[in-house]
């Protein structure tokens, strides 16, 4: 807890100091000539050595005050070290805290959005365990030591195991974290296709028996599905304005490569062995296009007449979850994360509201009823 | 139309008041002074149809050889009293307050002035008027009447404050003019030594006279307040200072000089009373000639 300046050369402001104090001392020295007719009992006793007086001490302090304040404020005031240390104890969700014994000065918290306290119920949730461990980690004081507790099963890791700096101390416990997500719901088709399209539509078809899906087949003039269905459009021209709005509302198309399309960042999705890209992709609104670079004709696009053709179809329209679920001992954080940055506090906000609290009183000073009319 | 020299509510307040000269008792009259009647005199009033008992000596015998009427000459009877009315126009009297910038002291004064020619003017008395200061003496003779009222108005309305006071030979055609027994009101601020001394003479030489002291609210309470430059406005002289510092001084010196001021007045004889430019116009003339204050000599 250091109070700090962020920024020294706002000091200089404290030089608008001298302002108030010359208002208030140039009155003295004003003269205001004036006809005296009783001049001769006015004798004035030679007065001490001009010495510098100030009127209205309690004004002149308000005025010298908030210019301090406003030259402090411009200076970026701040506390750095914010940051305590008391040890954190991170539970992750799913295990009971009464089973755990922990120091009872260290900050217990979940290992959920938010490292709420342990006292608030355990978040229900599914969490990304190893983001978590990162942002715990940043925002830990780099003294304070840091245990987190975990199940022996681990449900929302990521690919990578988390690179932290502080020494975790890693609890593991009996148990495992609730499954993350529920299965998801079986793909279902909709074609929507012209004439033109007749002959690749019959390998998408082909496709759908293969993977024993239900297809709903027909031509460009039905109505979109529902969004829970994935849509595959094989018609030539500018996608109709329902069928983008379909998409933007969370559907998920696949469109033939003569469709026009809004451009966009797109990713290749599917290469074939020459590592020609076949379909890319692309997200819209919340929901997803893919296109295909090739037309549906197996001299152009061999890969159609391949075995593995459906199940890549089923993918490229329901892409299956990345794993999550790992075994906590292989996931033990490993060292050599950047150390958290100095912490520090910004005060300005409150200097602003004491900046705004003394000019009140400024003005309050400066304009009351009761104060003598400047002569 | 310039600002009537007396306010209605002190016009209204001067019914109650009526100038007596102690001094002046009936040696050359009988009753009271205060007779409007016509007789023979200096002064011609009017004619008259003869009347069988006039004197034939009365009868204007040139106008009898134009009208073949007879004629009586009436004069009319002069007052046993004169007031005079001495009024300081010297340069001091221009000061005025911050309060009420446009009213100055000579403005109370001139409002005095006028309410004395009005009590004058009620009760028959003949009354003049003279402005104080160095650059010439203004002069009205004395009489009575309402033309003489309103020449002494126009007077008035056009006469400024400068100058300083006059010395004692300017003042010369006073003492021609003021009658052995009249009754002499100097209103001024008394600053002046030589106002004092005035007075003193004119009361040591047999004349009754009345002082009235036109005090500003300044002056009485110094309520001056940061850095002033006082300047004396017939001296030129200039004082810096600051009002809170001078304050207590200036009022213990100024009270001092105020009760000597009063009490050589008081040795002289002369009756006197102050105003304040913050006070009735009429507050002095109460007390000098209100039921009240009439008979006590002086404060």
């Amino acid at each position: 807890m250091t109070p700090t300046l962020l920024l020294p050369l706002g000091l200089a402001a404290l030089g608008a100091i001298l302002v108030p104090l010359v208002l208030h001392l140039a009155r003295r020295t004003e003269q205001r000539p004036t006809d005296f007719a009783a001049l001769r009992w006015l004798r004035q006793k030679p007065r001490p050595r001009h010495r510098p007086k100030f009127d209205e001490l309690l004004l002149l302090a308000t005025r010298i005050l908030l210019l301090a304040l406003v030259a402090v404020f411009l200076a970026g005031p701040a506390l750095l070290n914010t940051q305590d240390a008391t040890p954190v104890i991170a539970f992750a969700p799913g295990i009971d805290p009464a089973t755990v014994a922990r120091d009872a000065k260290a900050r217990a918290i979940w290992l959920a959005p938010g490292f709420r306290p342990i006292d608030t119920p355990a978040p229900q949730d599914a969490v990304p365990i190893g983001s978590l461990i990162r942002q715990l980690d940043t925002q830990t004081a780099a003294t304070a030591p840091l245990t987190i507790v975990v199940p022996a099963t681990l449900d929302g890791a990521d690919a990578e195991r988390p690179r932290v700096s502080h020494r975790v101390r890693w609890h593991i416990v009996p148990g495992a974290v609730a499954a993350s997500k529920p299965a998801p719901s079986p793909l279902r088709l909709a074609l929507r296709t012209d004439t033109a399209h007749a002959t690749g539509a019959r390998y998408i078809r082909a496709a759908a028996a293969a993977l024993e899906l239900p297809i709903d087949s027909d031509g460009p003039a039905r109505a979109v599905p529902p969004p829970t269905t994935a849509l595959i459009w094989l018609a030539s021209g500018p996608l109709p304005a329902a069928v983008t709005r379909w998409i933007e509302h969370g559907g998920t198309a696949l469109v033939a490569n003569d469709t026009v399309i809004e451009a966009g960042l797109t990713v290749p999705a599917w290469r074939d062995e020459t590592g020609r890209p076949l379909v890319e992709t692309r997200s819209q609104g919340k929901g997803n296009v893919a296109r295909l670079l090739q037309p549906l004709d197996p001299i152009a696009m061999p890969a159609l007449v391949e075995p593995a053709f459906p199940r890549i179809l089923a993918d490229l329209l329901a892409p299956a979850p990345p794993p999550t679920r790992v075994e906590a001992s292989a996931y033990r954080p490993l060292p050599g994360g950047l150390p958290p940055a100095s912490q520090s506090r910004d005060l300005r906000p409150w200097f602003a509201l004491a900046i705004a609290a003394a000019w009140l009183v400024e003005r309050w000073l400066a304009t009351r009823a009761k104060r003598a009319i400047a002569p | 139309m310039p600002e009537p020299l007396i306010p209605a509510d002190v016009r209204h307040r001067l019914k109650g008041l009526s100038l007596v000269a102690r001094r002046a008792v009936g040696d050359r009259g009988i009753g009271l002074h205060a007779s409007h009647s016509r007789g023979t005199g200096l002064e011609f009033a009017q004619y008259r149809p003869y009347e069988f008992g006039d004197e034939p000596r009365q009868i204007d015998w040139k106008l009898y050889a134009r009208s073949d009427r007879f004629f009586v000459r009436e004069a009319e009877r002069e007052s046993p009293v004169a007031l005079w009315i001495l009024l300081d126009a010297s340069a001091s009297m221009a000061q005025a307050d911050a309060r009420r910038a446009g009213f100055s002291r000579l403005d109370a004064g001139k409002g005095l002035v006028a309410a004395l020619a009005e009590l004058a003017l009620a009760q028959g008395d003949r009354f003049a008027f003279a402005a104080l200061r160095d650059t010439g003496l203004t002069l009205t003779r004395p009489a009575s009447g309402t033309r003489h009222r309103d020449r002494l108005h126009l007077d008035l309305h056009g006469l400024p404050a400068a100058g300083g006071f006059p010395e004692e030979t300017a003042l010369a055609p006073l003492w021609e003019r003021i009658g052995q027994r009249d009754l002499v009101v100097i209103l001024s601020d008394w600053f002046d030594p030589a106002c004092l001394d005035l007075a003193r003479r004119l009361s040591a030489a047999g004349r009754e006279v009345l002082g009235i002291q036109i005090l500003t609210i300044g002056e009485r309470d110094f309520d001056y307040d940061g850095g002033y430059r006082f300047r004396d406005p017939e001296t030129g002289e200039e004082l810096l200072g600051d009002g809170a510092a001078l304050r207590a001084e200036y009022l213990g010196r100024f009270g001092a000089a105020q009760t000597g001021l009063h009490a050589a007045l008081d040795a002289a004889g002369v009756r006197h009373a102050d105003l304040v430019l913050d006070q009735p116009l009429d507050t002095p003339l109460q007390r000098l000639f209100g039921r009240t204050g009439n008979r006590a000599g002086g404060e």
